[in-house]
């Protein structure tokens, strides 16, 4: 159901995503990489009735809803969100484990609803700029791991450096790349002049993908995918 | 078996532990009954009721599993949250009518259901 989950994405995906795989959304910022994993979610939710979670670090939850609003992106009742900033305002003194407590959050939300399947941590990045970074990227493996076990189709994302707009994913989170089971890119290029923005998708195991990056619009109904760029 | 009188303190020590690791279980296991009659007391943030139980039980419950129970608790309708004057940094949450309710029916279930636990077992 994921690849109906936005209007066009049944282009870049032949079959659905399986179930419990881990996926990396990564791009510059402003290349829509919040919109496109909550609209995804929440499409999704619509249809099967599901229960997903959207665990936000940078930002609170309404200050994310006003940013989805803006883009026209609604809120199902059955996706949960949850963002850490009162966690983080009253416990400034200490030293807090985050990637542990977002397992705990989604123990919490798995017990209260039975068909939570889908998952989503915006982002990675912050993660790891307000926690000890050496143990943690030790910790991703763990993670990723669990997330695959309590079976949710999870999509985690990641910032890279503006300076890498237009340019292919390399070196850029190659940890996280090699433990994922997918890779969405999402850019910006410039065509004849004019700045569009791109999705593609560079990894999906088990699935059969388009390769091409194809233009990214957003309208009144929200996100569209239409063909390839070039 | 003879038991020499050296065991005894050592006895008393693993029953103790035993209790505090049966009531640390509970606790966890009861979180939510647990954070409701703390807000029956008192306003509190996230902090504060992890603070108290941790003062009152000896038990830390993490925050990674009281934040969420806040959050569903308030869009139940049950807590009402409020940032207090002059300290933005906590947002304190106390119980709404109906969350009162609640709480004192959740509370005696609960109490209940430990006393005919012990019953049980009692010869």
């Amino acid at each position: 159901m994921l690849r109906n989950a936005v209007n066009g994405l049944e282009n870049l995906l032949m079959n659905e995503i399986p179930a419990g795989s881990v996926i990396l959304v990564n791009g510059a910022e402003g290349t829509l990489k919040s919109g496109l994993v909550f609209s995804m979610l929440s499409n999704h939710i619509t249809v099967t009735g599901e229960h997903g979670l959207y665990v936000s670090l940078e930002q609170t939850k309404w200050s994310h809803l006003q940013n989805m609003n803006s883009l026209r992106i609604k809120k199902v009742d059955g996706l949960h969100i949850f963002d850490y900033q009162d966690m983080r305002k009253e416990w400034i003194d200490r030293e807090l484990d985050f990637s542990t407590m977002t397992e705990e959050v989604i123990d919490f939300y798995k017990n209260k609803y039975d068909n939570l399947k889908v998952f989503a941590l915006d982002s990675l990045n912050a993660l790891y700029s307000i926690s000890d970074d050496a143990p943690l990227r030790k910790k991703m493996y763990h993670f990723f791991l669990s997330l695959r076990e309590e079976g949710l189709t999870s999509f985690l994302i990641m910032e890279s450096p503006p300076s890498r707009l237009s340019t292919q994913f390399t070196e850029w989170h190659q940890p996280e790349r090699f433990l994922a089971d997918g890779t969405i890119e999402l850019g910006m290029v410039e065509v004849n002049g004019v700045v569009k923005r791109y999705i593609q998708i560079l990894k999906m195991r088990a699935t059969r993908h388009a390769m091409e990056k194809h233009q990214i619009t957003i309208d009144e109904n929200g996100l569209n995918i239409l063909g390839p760029i070039y | 078996m003879n038991r020499s009188i050296d065991k005894v303190p050592e006895l008393c020590e693993s029953q103790e532990d035993y209790c505090k690791k049966f009531i640390e279980r509970i606790i966890k296991t009861n979180r939510e009954v647990f954070i409701l009659s703390c807000l029956l007391e008192k306003q509190m943030c996230g902090y504060d009721l992890i603070k108290d139980i941790f003062t009152k039980c000896d038990v830390f419950l993490s925050q990674g599993t009281v934040y969420p129970i806040l959050y569903t608790l308030e869009e139940e309708g049950l807590l009402i949250a409020e940032y207090s004057r002059g300290d933005m940094r906590s947002k304190k949450y106390s119980l709404t009518p109906r969350g009162r309710e609640v709480a004192e029916r959740d509370i005696e279930e609960f109490a209940n259901a430990l006393e005919q636990t012990s019953s049980l077992i009692k010869r």
